[in-house]
């Protein structure tokens, strides 16, 4: 498994010589193909890492944090085309992060590095990220049909956290009203679940649309439960007697009354 | 043309401080292009990277993703306490971050954690007494282990569970993580509260906790 890294040690030491040092929990690191009608190869270093990598799909690189992907380039599938030179690419050895292929505002293909927020959520939230990965101009998203993020360009990002439900999300021209360049899009926001959406395509060529990936498992839990603002008393069986039961577990630090081998 | 374009996302992402993460590190670390062509070998060696690489579901835009069509619980029975048809409603969490309770008749189904059929804990609380009156979880505590709990659906199905653990915890060591997961082995989780009242605060001083997990067909 490791012996990959040891042709990739003295570039990996040139980060270390820059970059303070990290916990080394590993990386969450997604690779997305968000240019509409372009198959590509992957290619590092000369050699094909994947090949025929479609718009739409995603690849996992997480296992390659902390390498340097030494000559990078992206080509068009089964030719030596060119279509992003990436150069020496360096994976961050932790964090989560989506490199997206996608075009620029003017329609060049481009690779975008994202860090992704992962930082929890309030009980009862998710958070919604809107990425302007597309070859259009600067837009507002309207969240249910109100500005949610305004004036967002390529190759930002906006974020916020809403409360679960679902969102109907449009996209128009930044200070317009129309057209709807994109959607409307149900979106779903998931407590603990962080929702990242990209525009992509090209205005012109008449391909905008979404590309969507999800991160879970950041939700906070409630912080109490509080079942009762009265004394038991009256009928029923009596209070006192499982308070009794209750007793000698209590004093243990655990408190567990009564469990199966299970 | 070569450049190390992540070192400054990376410093930034190290940084506690970094507040923004979104719109810095989007802006600052964009890959420029070159339109060139490549004119070396047309040989396509495999990489020996592409072991380390693995392909992951469609990020294509699914308009059907926030449809949910999940059977929801409605009613509970809990044998040899009292517990019949109680009903179910969906509650959520309270401004103070606490677990929302219905009224002393009802129990509440946490609703933004699993149900009983999925994975993790499915969270069913009610009170022991509220108002002056008996809540419905008012002799839970008293459950047997190895009792049934049936839960039914608005789709009129129905799951049935068995009592394999009851715990009793001070209300600051209610194991929150524990009761409000939402992955692991499927469990059915009943709160209600325990312990002694304390008359200033108008609350009890323990959480008593019923585990069910689902009857083996």
């Amino acid at each position: 498994m490791r012996k990959v890294w040891t042709l990739l040690a003295a570039a990996s030491m040139l980060m270390a010589s820059v970059v303070p040092a990290m916990a080394q929990e590993g990386a969450r690191i997604h690779l997305i193909h968000g240019i509409p009608d372009t198959n590509v190869d992957v290619v590092v270093g000369g050699d094909v890492v994947f090949e025929n990598f479609a718009f739409g799909e995603t690849q996992d690189l997480s296992a390659l944090a902390g390498a340097t992907l030494e000559g990078l380039e992206v080509r068009l599938t089964g030719t030596d085309t060119v279509a992003i030179d990436g150069g020496d690419v360096a994976l961050p050895s932790s964090g989560n992060y989506t490199i997206i292929a996608h075009l620029t505002a003017d329609g060049t293909p481009t690779l975008g590095v994202f860090a992704n927020d992962t930082s929890a959520t309030a009980a009862g939230e998710g958070r919604l990220t809107v990425r302007h990965t597309a070859a259009a101009p600067a837009v507002d998203v309207l969240a249910n049909g109100v500005v949610a993020f305004a004036n967002l360009a390529n190759p930002n990002g906006a974020s916020a956290d809403l409360g679960v439900g679902t969102i109907i999300a449009t996209v128009v021209p930044a200070g317009a009203s129309e057209p709807v360049v994109i959607g409307p899009a149900d979106l779903p926001i998931g407590d603990g679940v962080s929702l990242i959406v990209y525009a992509v395509g090209s205005l012109d060529g008449g391909s905008l649309t979404v590309l969507t990936e999800a991160i879970s498992g950041l939700g906070t839990p409630p912080s109490a439960v509080n079942t009762g603002n009265s004394p038991v008393e009256g009928s029923g069986v009596p209070f006192a007697l499982v308070a009794a039961g209750l007793a000698g577990a209590v004093a243990l630090g655990a408190r567990r009354i009564r469990t199966n081998e299970n | 043309m070569r450049r190390l374009l992540l070192l400054a996302l990376l410093a930034s992402a190290c940084s506690p401080g970094a507040s923004n993460p979104e719109t810095t590190s989007a802006a600052s670390s964009t890959i420029t292009t070159s339109a060139e062509v490549s004119t070396t070998s047309t040989t396509r060696p495999a990489s020996a990277l592409s072991d380390q690489v693995v392909p992951l579901g469609s990020a294509l835009y699914d308009p059907d993703v926030a449809r949910t069509n999940v059977p929801i619980p409605v009613s509970l029975t809990v044998e040899g306490v009292g517990i019949t048809n109680a009903p179910i409603i969906e509650v959520g969490v309270e401004a103070n971050g606490e677990m929302e309770i219905p009224g002393a008749s009802e129990v509440g189904w946490y609703r933004f954690g699993p149900t009983p059929r999925d994975e993790g804990s499915a969270v069913l609380a009610a009170h022991i007494a509220f108002n002056g009156r008996d809540g419905v979880f008012r002799r839970l505590a008293n459950v047997a282990i190895g009792s049934i709990v049936t839960v039914q659906y608005d789709d009129d199905s129905s799951t049935t569970h068995i009592v394999r653990e009851i715990a009793q915890y001070d209300k600051k060591d209610l194991p929150l993580d524990r009761v409000f997961s939402k992955s692991g082995p499927q469990v059915l989780t009943l709160i209600t509260c325990g312990g002694s009242f304390n008359r200033s605060l108008n609350s009890y001083t323990d959480n008593v906790v019923v585990y069910a997990t689902p009857m083996e067909r």
